[in-house]
C-alpha cells in the first residue's frame, strides 16, 4: 500500500507545491496517475523548450491553473543567421489561446520568438495581474507595443527586452505608465536604438522604491546617469548607456559620487564607447561586483587590468578579447571566485590576429580559478597540450565552448587534430553539460564525445568530422543529448537513419550544410509520427530535385503537435502516414 | 474586540458594593478568556463562538485520548491544546476530561506517531527558545524513514497542526527532488498505473470514438489510393529526373553508398560550389515561385490539419515537451500506417546498417584517418575570402 495514501489531495499539493523545478515536476507527473492528476492542477510554471513540440491547446488543458510560461522558438543557429527570416516561431497562437484560457497569467518568457504589437497590445488587455514580460532575443514588434504594455500593466515588476530587434518608432512610449505605476523591479531597455524620453525615465525610477534592475541603452548620455542613478541607489544591476563624453572635471566626481551612492550594486554592464579616463568612476564599487560584462568596452588590456584586480569577487566576467593573455593572467590572480568567462572577438574577420590573445589566457584561468565551470572562448590558436592542462585543471566544467576562428585550425604546435585535446576536455569533466567545438577535427574526436559525454545536454559542431561515424558516435553514446546543432560537415543519412529513435529522446537536431539527402529525410518523416522532419531549402521545393540530392537545412524535433501550419515556402514538413494527405506531389 | 455576552451570574446579594465587586471580578475573568482566546485563535483560527465558553473543566492538567487502537492514555492537557483538533474537541464538546469521555483520535493517528507529535508540541510549547534551536530541532525531527515521515505528515494533518504540516511537507518535498519517477514510486510504494500511452503521448489517436477510427480508415485508404496512383505515373513517366522511387528502393540506394565515403565528399564539394554562385544572386524569385506551389498544394490539399489536430488534442492526455520520458522508444508501438511488411523491411535494414556501422568501425577508422590527409585539401575553398565570410558569421555574438 503506498505510503500516501491517507493523504488527502491537499496534503499531497502542499508536499508539491515545495517543488519547483521543472524537471522535478515532471518527475512527479509521470509516477503515476493519481499524482499526475494532482499535479497538473498544481502547476504553475511551466517551460516549453520549443513552441512547436506543443499546442497552445495541449497545455491549457493539460495544466489550468498556470501563472508562468516560458516559450522558446527558433532554434539557436539563428543566432548566426542560418536560419532564415520567416522561419517561423510565432507566438500569437499562443497568446491569443492563453488570453481567454488563463486571466490569471503573470509571466511571459519568450526567447528567439515573434511578436507583434497586436499580441502585446492584447497581453496588455487580457491579464489583469501581469507581472513579468521577457523577451529575449525577439523581434516583430515595435515601441506602440510596448507603450500598450506600459499603460496597461498596473502590476508590471520585470519589462526585459535582452537584445531584441525592436522597430524603435519613439523613445516616447516610456511616458505610457501612469504616474501611479510604482511596481516596477527590473527594466532592461539595452536593446533599444533611440533615446528614451529622459525625464519620464527620471520620474519612473523616482517613484519605484523597488527597482533592482535598470539596464540601459546605448542612447542615454554618460551626464545624465548621475541624476539617474541618485533616483535609485538601491539598484543592485545597472547597465550602463554610452560611457564617454567630453572631459569634464565635475561630470567625472559627480559619476564618482552617484556610484558610490549605489550600496548594493552587484552587477555592471552596458560601457559603450568607453572613455577609460571615465572608469575609474566605477571603482566605488567594484570590491561588490559579482558580474562584469564588458563586451561592448573597447578597453585596452592595462585598463582593463587595473579594472578587474580591483574585483575580488567576480563571478562572471564577459570581456573582448582586448584583455589578452596578460589580462587574464592578472584575472587569474585577482578573481579566486570566477564561475563563468567569456571572451568575445574584437575582430573575427580580420585574417591576422589582432591581439596578443592565445590558449595561453585560457589556461591561466583555468589554473587559477577553481570555481571554474562555464567558459566560452574565442582565440586564433589552440593546442591539444592546452586543452589537456585545462581539462585537468578543471573537471568542474559544466559549458566549454571554444571558438577558434578560422575553422580547421590544427594544433599549432604539432599540427595534428585537436581530437585528443577535446577527448580529454569530456573525459575529465564528467558533469559537462554544454560543448562547443572548433579546429580540425576528424570522427575520432566524435567517438570520445559518445564514449565519456555521458551528461552531455547539448553540442555545437562546425566543419568538423569525416563521415557519418562522427554522428553515429554522438547519436548512440551521449545518452542526456537534448540538442545537437550541426554545420557544415560530413555527415549523411546512415548515421541518422540508423539512429531515428534517438531523435525522438532529444529536444531538436539542426544540420546544415551536410550531406543528409531529401529521400532519407522522406524515410524518416515517414517512420517517426512523433518527429517534425523539416526541409529547409531556399533553392526550391526539394521535390524538383533527385532524392538524392543533399538538403540545405535539416531541423528534425519531436512534436505531438503534428506537423505546424505555419511555414513559409521554403520550408517542407516531411509527412509520415499517420497524418493525412499529401507530400509535396501535386494532386492531379 | 466584540463583546462577548456572558451571561451575569445571579447574585442574591442586595448590597451594592459586593455587586460591584463581582462586576469588576467578572469583567477580569473576561478579560483573561480574551486574552486566552487572542492567543488561541491567532494559533489556530478557531471560530468565536468556540472560544465563547469556557469551562471549568479546561483548567485540569491532563487529557484523555483514544487512538485508532482503541488503546486510551493520557497526556498534560497544555500540550494536547497544541493542536487545534484536540483543542476543539475539548472546548466544543467537552470531551477528554476522563477515561471514559476520551477523545477520539482521527484514523490516521497512531499511538506512535502520537507520541512524535506531542515531543513535538512539548518543545516548541516552551516560550523561551530561540528561532535557530527550533529550527535545529525542527530539522533533527524529520529525520526518520520515509514511511514514518508520511504517517507523521497525514496525522499532523488530521489533527490541524500546521506548523508540523509543514515541516513534514517541505521535507517530503526535499526527499522527492531530483528523483526519477520509478526511484519515486519505489521510495513512496506507488502504482505504475500510468499506461505507456499516457507516458509517451503518442500522437495516436488513444479514443474509442467510431467516427475517428472510420476517419483515420479512410484517409488511409486515401492515401494508398494516390500512392498507386503515382507509381502508375512514374512507370509511364518519359523523364528520369523526377526522382519517384519507392521507400525500399531508397533504402538500397542508401546501403548500397556504404562503401563509398568519397562519393560523399564530392558530391558536397559540387554542392558548395554550386551555392556559393547562387549566394550572390538573390534567390527571391525562387522563393516566390516555391511558395505559390505551397499554396496550390495547400489548396488541393484533402486533409484538414486542423480537425484532426483538435480531436486528438482534446482526447488524449498530453504532456509538454519536456515531459518527455527518457525512455527507449520502441519500434513496435508504434502504428504509422506504413503496410507492415514493408515496415519490418525497413526495421529490419536499418538495424542491420546499424549493426555494420559498429562491427566494421575499427577497419574504417584506419581507411577513413589515413586518406583524410589528403582530402583536407579538397575541402578548402580558394575562395578564401568568402569561405571565411561565410564562416564568420558563426560568431554573431555568442557561439
Amino acid at each position: 500500500m503506498a505510503y500516501t495514501f491517507s493523504f488527502p489531495e491537499e496534503v499531497l499539493e502542499h508536499v508539491f507545491s515545495f517543488i519547483e523545478s521543472e524537471r522535478d515536476r515532471n518527475a512527479i507527473s509521470l509516477v503515476c496517475k493519481s499524482w499526475y492528476e494532482i499535479e497538473r492542477w498544481c502547476r504553475r510554471k511551466v517551460f516549453v523548450g520549443n513552441c512547436y513540440a506543443v499546442s497552445p491547446v495541449m497545455v491549457i488543458k493539460r495544466f489550468p491553473e498556470l501563472r508562468s510560461i516560458a516559450l522558446k522558438g527558433k532554434p539557436h543557429f539563428a543566432d548566426f543567421n542560418l536560419v532564415p527570416e520567416g522561419w517561423g516561431g510565432y507566438v500569437c497562437p499562443w497568446i491569443a489561446a492563453m488570453a481567454c484560457a488563463f486571466p490569471c497569467l503573470e509571466e511571459i518568457r519568450l526567447k528567439r520568438m515573434v511578436i507583434t504589437d497586436e499580441s502585446l497590445e492584447l497581453i496588455a488587455k487580457s491579464f489583469k495581474n501581469f507581472k513579468v514580460l521577457v523577451l529575449t532575443s525577439c523581434e516583430g514588434f515595435t515601441t506602440d507595443g510596448l507603450a500598450a504594455i506600459a499603460a496597461n500593466c498596473r502590476n508590471l515588476k520585470e519589462l526585459d527586452l535582452q537584445e531584441s530587434e525592436v522597430d524603435d518608432l519613439s523613445g516616447h512610449w516610456l511616458s505610457h505608465f501612469p504616474d501611479s505605476f510604482t511596481s516596477l523591479v527590473s527594466l532592461n531597455i539595452s536593446c533599444l536604438g533611440n533615446e528614451v524620453t529622459l525625464s519620464a525615465l527620471e520620474r519612473l525610477l523616482g517613484r519605484c522604491p523597488n527597482l533592482q534592475t535598470l539596464r540601459l541603452n546605448r542612447a542615454v548620455p554618460l551626464d545624465r546617469l548621475p541624476n539617474l542613478l541618485r533616483r535609485c541607489p538601491q539598484l543592485v544591476e545597472l547597465g550602463t548607456g554610452v560611457y564617454s563624453t567630453e572631459m569634464r572635471p565635475e561630470v567625472f566626481s559627480n559619476l564618482e559620487a552617484a556610484f558610490s551612492g549605489c550600496k548594493q550594486l552587484k552587477s555592471l554592464s552596458g560601457f559603450w564607447d568607453v572613455l577609460p579616463s571615465y572608469l575609474p568612476a566605477v571603482y566605488p564599487v567594484c570590491s561588490r561586483l559579482t558580474s562584469l560584462n564588458l563586451s561592448y568596452a573597447i578597453i585596452q588590456s592595462p585598463d582593463l587590468i587595473k579594472l578587474i584586480s580591483q574585483c575580488p569577487n567576480l563571478l562572471r566576467l564577459w570581456v573582448l578579447d582586448y584583455i589578452e593573455d596578460a589580462g587574464l593572467y592578472n584575472l587569474a590572480a585577482s578573481c579566486k571566485d570566477l564561475r563563468e568567462l567569456r571572451v568575445f572577438p574584437s575582430d573575427p574577420f580580420g585574417l591576422e590576429p589582432n591581439v596578443a590573445l592565445t590558449e595561453k589566457g585560457l589556461v591561466s584561468v583555468s589554473e587559477g580559478c577553481p570555481r571554474l565551470q562555464s567558459v566560452l572562448y574565442f582565440c586564433r590558436q589552440m593546442s591539444n597540450a592546452a586543452l589537456h592542462t585545462i581539462a585537468l585543471n578543471r573537471p568542474n566544467l559544466t559549458r566549454f565552448r571554444l571558438c577558434i576562428i578560422e575553422p580547421r585550425t590544427p594544433d599549432y604546435l604539432t599540427h595534428e587534430p585537436l581530437d585528443s585535446g577535446f577527448g580529454a576536455i569530456v573525459e575529465h569533466c564528467k558533469d559537462l553539460q554544454r560543448l562547443s567545438l572548433s579546429g580540425l577535427l576528424t570522427d575520432r574526436v566524435f567517438e570520445y564525445i559518445g564514449t565519456y559525454g555521458k551528461k552531455l545536454e547539448m553540442l555545437s559542431v562546425a566543419f568538423a568530422g569525416d563521415s557519418d561515424l562522427g554522428l553515429h558516435h554522438v547519436l548512440s553514446g551521449c545518452d542526456n543529448l537534448r540538442k545537437l546543432e550541426i554545420r557544415d560537415c560530413p555527415f549523411g543519412d546512415k548515421a541518422l537513419l540508423a539512429n531515428a529513435a534517438k531523435l525522438e529522446t532529444m529536444r531538436s537536431l539542426w544540420m546544415s550544410s551536410c550531406s543528409v539527402s531529401y529521400g532519407a529525410c522522406k524515410v524518416l518523416g515517414q517512420k517517426m509520427p512523433r518527429l517534425n522532419v523539416e526541409v529547409i531549402d531556399e533553392r526550391g521545393p526539394p521535390d524538383s530535385r533527385p532524392d538524392n540530392c543533399p538538403v540545405e537545412k535539416l531541423y528534425i524535433y519531436r512534436t505531438i503537435a503534428g506537423p505546424r501550419l505555419d511555414m513559409p515556402g521554403f520550408v517542407w514538413t516531411m509527412e509520415d502516414d499517420s497524418s493525412l494527405g499529401l507530400s509535396d506531389h501535386a494532386v492531379d | 474586540m466584540e463583546m462577548i455576552k456572558f451571561r451575569l451570574p445571579v447574585l442574591v446579594c442586595n448590597d451594592l458594593y459586593w455587586r460591584r465587586v463581582i462586576v469588576v471580578l467578572w469583567e477580569f475573568l473576561i478579560c483573561c478568556s480574551k486574552l486566552a482566546r487572542f492567543y488561541f485563535s491567532n494559533w489556530f483560527n478557531m471560530s468565536e463562538i468556540d472560544m465563547a465558553v469556557i469551562k471549568p473543566e479546561m483548567m485540569r492538567p491532563y487529557i484523555w485520548l483514544e487512538t485508532s487502537d482503541g488503546s486510551i492514555q493520557q497526556v498534560e492537557q497544555e500540550i494536547a491544546m497544541y493542536c487545534p483538533l484536540i483543542c476543539k474537541e475539548i472546548i466544543q464538546k467537552g470531551m477528554g476530561s476522563s477515561k471514559s469521555c476520551a477523545i477520539c483520535l482521527p484514523q490516521r493517528v497512531s499511538p506512535a506517531i502520537l507520541s512524535l507529535i506531542f515531543d513535538y508540541c512539548r518543545f516548541h510549547l516552551v516560550p523561551g527558545r530561540s528561532n535557530k534551536e527550533r529550527k535545529s530541532y525542527d530539522e533533527k525531527f524529520v529525520r526518520m524513514d520515509t514511511k514514518r515521515l508520511c504517517e507523521l505528515t497525514s496525522a499532523a494533518d488530521s489533527l490541524q497542526l500546521k506548523p508540523l504540516v509543514d515541516l513534514t511537507s517541505r521535507a517530503l518535498a526535499r526527499i522527492i527532488e531530483g528523483k526519477s519517477p520509478e526511484e519515486i514510486r519505489e521510495i513512496f510504494h506507488l502504482p505504475d498505473d500510468l499506461t505507456e500511452e499516457e507516458k509517451l503521448e503518442p500522437l495516436k489517436n488513444t479514443t474509442d470514438d467510431p467516427r475517428i477510427r472510420l476517419l483515420n480508415r479512410l484517409y488511409a485508404k486515401k492515401r494508398k489510393e494516390l500512392k498507386e496512383r503515382e507509381r502508375l505515373k512514374s512507370v509511364e513517366a518519359e523523364e528520369e529526373h523526377v526522382d519517384k522511387r519507392s521507400v525500399d528502393d531508397l533504402l538500397s540506394f542508401i546501403n548500397g553508398n556504404d562503401e563509398d565515403p568519397k562519393g560523399i565528399k564530392t558530391s558536397k564539394n559540387k554542392k558548395k560550389n554550386r551555392r556559393k554562385k547562387e549566394q550572390h544572386q538573390k534567390s527571391s524569385s525562387l522563393t516566390e515561385a516555391s511558395k505559390v506551389t505551397k499554396k496550390e498544394v495547400n489548396g488541393q490539399n484533402i486533409r484538414h490539419p486542423n480537425s484532426e489536430a483538435d480531436i486528438i488534442a482534446e482526447t488524449s492526455i498530453s504532456h509538454t515537451e519536456d515531459v518527455f520520458a527518457h525512455k527507449e522508444f520502441d519500434d513496435g508501438d508504434i502504428d504509422d500506417g506504413i503496410d507492415p511488411a514493408l515496415k519490418e523491411k525497413i526495421d529490419r535494414e536499418v538495424e542491420d546498417f546499424a549493426r555494420r556501422l559498429n562491427s566494421d568501425w575499427p577497419e574504417r577508422m584506419q581507411e577513413l584517418l589515413s586518406s583524410g590527409q589528403e582530402r583536407k585539401t579538397t575541402l578548402f575553398s580558394p575562395n578564401g575570402n568568402g569561405f571565411l565570410r561565410r564562416n564568420a558569421c558563426m560568431f554573431f555574438h555568442c557561439f
